[in-house]
């Protein structure tokens, strides 16, 4: 009994002890700035000794590359192939997308403040036209741009050092750039703070892209690029990750109750700016623009062409929980929706379907 | 009186054959470059072989309007010319490295062109049969250096951007309701073909030129003249703005997304490269 009572009392105070620390900390961290957790992409200027090679994990939307673990910079090395190929753009039509790694959007890329990026492309031999890449990570004129302008079977190689943390959107920059975009020739490259990021459920890799075809929305077969409409910006399909319900239904993204998600959100343009918003779910927090700011309580977020932001949520209840651009035309009629199943019990004192 | 030779310490004569061994070096290095220039007409010359006879149609005198708008830029006179009717073939090709070996793929000075250099061919000698094989189908993957010692050995040049825009700016004869700049948008927005065509199976132009565009890409003499750097946006150059999203007030006309296809294929080439979509035609001054 004595003994029980003791490590009651041993319990309660080292959590006491550990909960003030905890509260301690916090109002330190809440010192300058806006509200709450919000210094995690604060920019310092990082350590530049490089402590080793590693090779950067790429992954195809709607996967985000593991956490880094290494704690130093490291030189990364990143190989990214320009694809250009038939994929569907919705289930009856296809379209030659101009693809960085064969998807769109591109390969997710994730490195660390202050590592020295080496970065090399290649055009696929098979390629038609002559590509090249501008990320918005890199300091340094065209964003490896100019460095990298690569004819179909050829190789360049550049680096860059990663100062800045953030969510970056890179892509192809090669005349006329509105239309290599337009073909789908963008993604997202993640500077994680030398810190990292605080731990979440899961993480996933969304960007949202406008495409101008010559036939309409769904027309069967094989659709031309439409210069005039893209001018006028007039997209046919408003879509995340490049195919109308890629990630809706079966290919869902999927998530458990009492879960916390946390989005990359990319907006590859090359027109709209989107009104990112998720139909049943508050944005805990938004790291506005993809940047060191922290809003929280967020129901629609701007993402801007060439922009980004990363959201998270934790999902409170089961059920389906829709993506759009609350531009809502886009949605309904232009292909503007993925989705996240979250799966798990009822929790009728969040929400609660009265039935009659 | 001593000659010098025997006056020459163990060190000097040390350092005159070194010397000597730099000055042959350095003779067999001029020599190749020598043989390059005179290889042409010394190999015709010796065992007879003479390019195919290739039609070529006249390209009467015109203008070109620059594509990148400049404040001193002015419309580029170009002078008739005769130009290939189409561009070169496997077949035609294989008769120009029988004839100079320097030019087999086994054999050719890696400066001059890549690992790609007739890379779909079979042999030196032997087209083969793949997707790109078709003897009427236009040669590619030729460097820049091939291109031009095949014009010189066929007695013609490689033309130039403003001779090759104005013939390639020709009417179509027959498209079927498509501007040529659709034209090409639509080559563009298609996969490389599995199987390379042959000559003559896209469209002819008011000049009789065949497939200027739609086919293959072709070299140009001075394919890298114009575009000073790979992303001009950031540059201070004026090419450069061409391709900037502000800069593309920058050029000729900013619809033209066909011309500015051509001109960043072009700025990102290297006199050596070897690309499966680039094939080449020549010319002839009248």
């Amino acid at each position: 009994m004595d003994t029980k009572i003791t490590a009651f009392f041993k319990t309660a105070a080292y959590s006491a002890l550990i909960g003030s620390g905890i509260f301690w900390a916090s109002c330190q961290g809440s010192g300058s700035g806006n509200s709450g957790n919000n210094n995690v992409f604060a920019r310092h200027w990082p350590d530049t000794v490089l402590t080793g090679d590693v090779t950067a994990e790429l992954t195809a939307p709607p996967l985000v590359p593991k956490p880094l673990t290494y704690t130093s910079p490291k030189r990364v090395k990143v190989h990214m192939t320009v694809e250009e190929k038939v994929m569907k753009i919705s289930d009856s039509s296809d379209y030659t997308f101009w693809t960085f790694n064969g998807s769109v959007p591109g390969s997710f890329i994730r490195v660390r403040e202050g590592d020295m990026v080496e970065f090399t492309l290649t055009n696929s031999p098979n390629s038609k036209v002559s590509h090249n890449i501008d990320l918005h990570a890199v300091n340094g004129p065209g964003g490896g741009a100019e460095a990298s302008n690569v004819a179909p079977g050829q190789s360049a190689t550049f680096n860059f050092r990663a100062l800045n943390p953030g969510l970056y959107v890179y892509h192809c920059a090669t005349g006329p750039v509105g239309m290599h975009i337009a073909n789908g020739m963008y993604g997202l490259i993640l500077v994680e703070p030398a810190a990292g990021l605080p731990k979440v459920d899961r993480e996933y890799y969304v960007m949202q892209g406008d495409f101008y075809t010559k036939g309409r929305f769904d027309a069967p077969g094989l659709q031309e690029f439409d210069e005039q409409k893209a001018i006028d910006e007039n997209p046919t399909y408003v879509l995340f990750n490049g195919k109308v319900r890629g990630n809706a239904g079966k290919n869902a993204l999927t998530a458990n109750v009492g879960e916390t998600v946390r989005l990359y959100v990319g907006n590859g343009g090359p027109n709209l700016t989107s009104s990112f918003h998720v139909i049943g779910e508050i944005f805990d927090k938004v790291y506005m623009e993809g940047g060191k700011d922290v809003n929280e309580n967020v129901q629609t977020t701007v993402i801007p062409a060439g922009g980004s932001s990363i959201v998270e949520m934790q999902m409170e209840v089961p059920g389906t929980m829709n993506i759009v651009d609350h531009a809502l035309y886009r949605t309904f009629h232009k292909g503007a929706l993925a989705q996240i199943k979250v799966a798990g019990n009822e929790n009728p004192n969040i929400y609660n379907k009265i039935k009659k | 009186m001593k000659s010098s030779q025997q006056l020459q310490s163990k060190a000097g004569r040390q350092s005159l054959f070194i010397l000597r061994i730099f000055i042959f070096t350095l003779s067999i290095f001029f020599l190749q470059i020598a043989d390059l220039q005179s290889h042409p007409t010394t190999i015709s010359k010796t065992n007879g072989s003479k390019p195919l006879v290739k039609k070529m149609v006249l390209v009467p005198a015109g203008w070109y309007q620059p594509f990148l708008k400049r404040a001193t830029n002015k419309p580029i006179a170009v002078k008739a010319l005769k130009m290939d009717e189409t561009t070169v073939t496997n077949a035609e090709f294989l008769t120009f490295v029988k004839a100079n070996p320097i030019w087999r793929k086994t054999k050719v000075n890696p400066l001059f062109a890549d690992k790609n250099y007739l890379a779909h061919w079979k042999s030196d000698l032997e087209i083969g049969t793949g997707n790109l094989n078709n003897p009427n189908a236009p040669v590619v993957n030729v460097s820049w250096f091939a291109a031009r010692a095949y014009a010189q050995w066929a007695g013609k040049r490689l033309p130039t951007v403003p001779e090759w825009e104005h013939a390639g700016n020709g009417k179509p004869k027959d498209l079927k309701n498509k501007t040529l700049i659709a034209y090409i948008l639509e080559w563009y927005s298609k996969p490389n073909p599995t199987i390379l065509p042959p000559v003559k199976s896209t469209y002819q132009n008011q000049y009789g030129l065949w497939d200027m565009n739609g086919l293959v890409w072709q070299w140009v003499f001075d394919f890298n003249s114009f575009v000073a750097s790979s992303d001009s946006r950031g540059s201070n150059t004026d090419e450069a703005l061409m391709f900037c999203a502000a800069g593309s007030l920058g050029v000729q006309n900013k619809e033209d997304y066909a011309s500015y296809i051509r001109f960043s294929y072009r700025g990102s080439l290297k006199g050596k490269y070897c690309i499966p979509n680039l094939g080449f035609r020549c010319v002839k001054d009248l």
